[in-house]
């Protein structure tokens, strides 16, 4: 670690007697750094002073031409990443990390496995990438592809030419990756995002055609490359994060809401609803996993809530918005036919479903905005 | 979670004549200001928003109250942390350890703030933050690069912590405790 941040000790060395040391494995000697002028007692000792150091080079990515490049599952296994002056490369992180900086890198086409944490573009030009994570931040970047799974409201300052879709990919260790990194593929913020620097008369950001093809942004990896042996599948059906609509503008007057409750299959079943769902001719709009309390599902639930609180209690619930005509009356029939044997809510008529939707989202949105 | 919280720090504090404290949380955006904030709180952290404007904790606690605000630090908004200086009893600054290309910028940006008359004498606490990470610079590190030991008019202290597992947060908060300082007002 000493090595590390030695650089900049250095340039320091006129100051104060630099006793950083200029190579390689000895710590620097932390005791003669005051880190307080009102304190008595001698440093503590953390976890982090005990564990063992890393080489930067396991994490980081600098300076790379014309290169494919990434890391295997399995092969970050929750650490941070960071990626720094490439041009013209493919990268593929194809693990769960804590947190993922990319600085000032052109033209490159990237793809970030779950994140718990942020991921933070900075100075970064002509970027196409497939990204899941708990934050996403943009700082000075310009004209940039974003294939999106956000849990949270995605921010961008600075930065123009900015275009979002919808989180689209799959590889087979993908779905364990998202538990690792505590992410929902039901909470997916893709379409809504914030600008802090916003300008009259222009937008800085805009969603992809609803058509857009991951492949055509960023491509599968090189066969030649280290990634040939993961089977990676960039189609809709095969999404471990389900394709919603998000901000776009709904086909139909109708939307339905069906919930799910906390169990063993909640996950599969919300997929099978899905796949029903589609198959019929609906659109999925939006889904959320969040938690309820008592109070929550009388607002929410209304008349039905009393009968529910005691799913509610068993764990988040996860929701879903499917639109169509005759949307309400088909997610009857699934619930009966498909998931008769599963407690689920589902809009009772196309005349107050409308309300179902928003007071379930509405609740959510403000549940999990701080 | 066990680690001191904000009604301990309360409870702490009842022994000083004054009736509100207020703590306030600058950085850069992206340091953990708001899981700083959440985690003194006790409640969830697994998924928090980037700030737009900023976060407020407040309790109380037999006719006494605490304070937290947390700013959001974009550097478009950077200009509004002067609406809140008035009446500070304790500056947290806290800085993402790993991030190392903006080290030089939350320098220069705690460096602005102690020039701030609003800010003149406030105790000064840097939380080293992010120290879970592997590659997180040391308290030691990132305090002799800032340039602390210049400091001459305040009390300081430079804490390694990680917000995310809680882990030095309460080290942090007792020197909080030990030299706040209180306002006339």
């Amino acid at each position: 670690m000493g090595c590390f941040f030695s650089k900049k000790s250095k340039r320091k060395s006129g100051e104060k007697g630099n006793h950083a040391p200029t190579t390689t494995t000895v710590e620097t000697t932390d005791n003669a750094v005051p880190l307080g002028n009102n304190t008595d007692e001698a440093p503590k000792q953390y976890s982090w002073d005990k564990r063992e150091k890393v080489d930067p080079k396991d994490y980081m990515l600098t300076g790379l031409k014309d290169v494919t490049v990434g890391r295997l599952p399995g092969k970050l296994n929750g650490q941070e990443f960071v990626i720094q002056e490439c041009e013209n490369c493919n990268i593929y992180v194809l693990d769960h990390s804590a947190t993922i900086t990319i600085d000032d890198c052109v033209n490159c086409r990237i793809v970030l496995g779950p994140v718990k944490g942020s991921v933070f573009f900075r100075n970064c030009k002509d970027i196409k990438c497939v990204v899941a994570c708990q934050q996403f931040r943009t700082r000075d970047c310009k004209k940039m592809d974003v294939f999106l799974c956000c849990t949270t409201q995605p921010i961008i300052e600075s930065s123009t030419g900015m275009k979002f879709g919808c989180f689209q990919y799959y590889y087979p260790e993908l779905a364990f990756h998202f538990k690792d990194a505590g992410l929902s593929i039901f909470n997916n913020n893709w379409s809504n995002i914030h600008d802090f620097t916003p300008v009259s008369g222009e937008n800085n950001w805009s969603l992809l055609p609803e058509d857009s093809k991951v492949l055509d942004f960023v491509p599968a990896p090189d066969p030649e490359s280290d990634f040939k042996s993961v089977r990676i599948s960039t189609e809709a059906a095969r999404s471990i994060v389900p394709l919603t609509k998000g901000g776009r503008r709904k086909d139909s007057e109708e939307s339905c809401l069906f919930v799910f409750f906390a169990g063993e299959y909640t996950a599969a079943n919300a997929r099978k609803l899905i796949d029903e769902a589609s198959s019929k001719g609906f659109v999925l709009i939006q889904t959320k996993e969040v938690s309820m309390k008592p109070e929550d599902a009388k607002r929410v639930f209304q008349n039905s809530a009393d009968d529910l609180v005691e799913w509610i209690s068993k764990g988040p619930v996860t929701a879903l918005e499917l639109n169509g005509d005759g949307v309400v009356e088909a997610c009857k029939n699934i619930a009966s036919n498909v998931f008769s044997s599963t407690k689920v809510f589902v809009s009772d008529n196309k005349n107050t479903s409308s309300r179902d939707v928003d007071s379930f989202f509405n609740f959510a949105d403000m549940q999990m905005g701080l | 979670m066990g680690t001191m919280g904000l009604l301990s720090i309360l409870r702490r504090l009842k022994q000083s004549p004054e009736q509100e404290v207020r703590l306030l949380l600058l950085g850069l955006d992206n340091a953990g200001k708001t899981t700083l904030l959440k985690q003194l709180a006790a409640e969830d952290i697994s998924h928090i928003t980037p700030t737009q404007g900023f976060n407020i904790k407040s309790m109380q606690s037999s006719g006494f109250k605490l304070n937290v605000w947390d700013i959001g630090g974009q550097r478009k908004i950077r200009p509004y942390w002067r609406n809140y200086f008035e009446n500070t009893d304790m500056l947290i600054y806290v800085i993402d350890s790993s991030d190392r290309k903006r080290f030089e910028e939350t320098s220069l940006e705690l460096a602005e703030l102690l020039e701030e008359e609003k800010l003149a004498a406030v105790p000064l606490l840097v939380f080293a933050n992010k120290q879970d990470l592997m590659s997180a610079s040391p308290a030691s590190e990132l305090a002799e690069s800032l340039n602390l030991h210049t400091i001459r008019d305040r009390m300081w202290q430079v804490q390694a912590c990680s917000a995310l597992t809680a882990e030095g947060v309460q080290d942090g908060m007792t020197w909080v405790c030990r030299n706040i300082r209180f306002r006339k007002r």
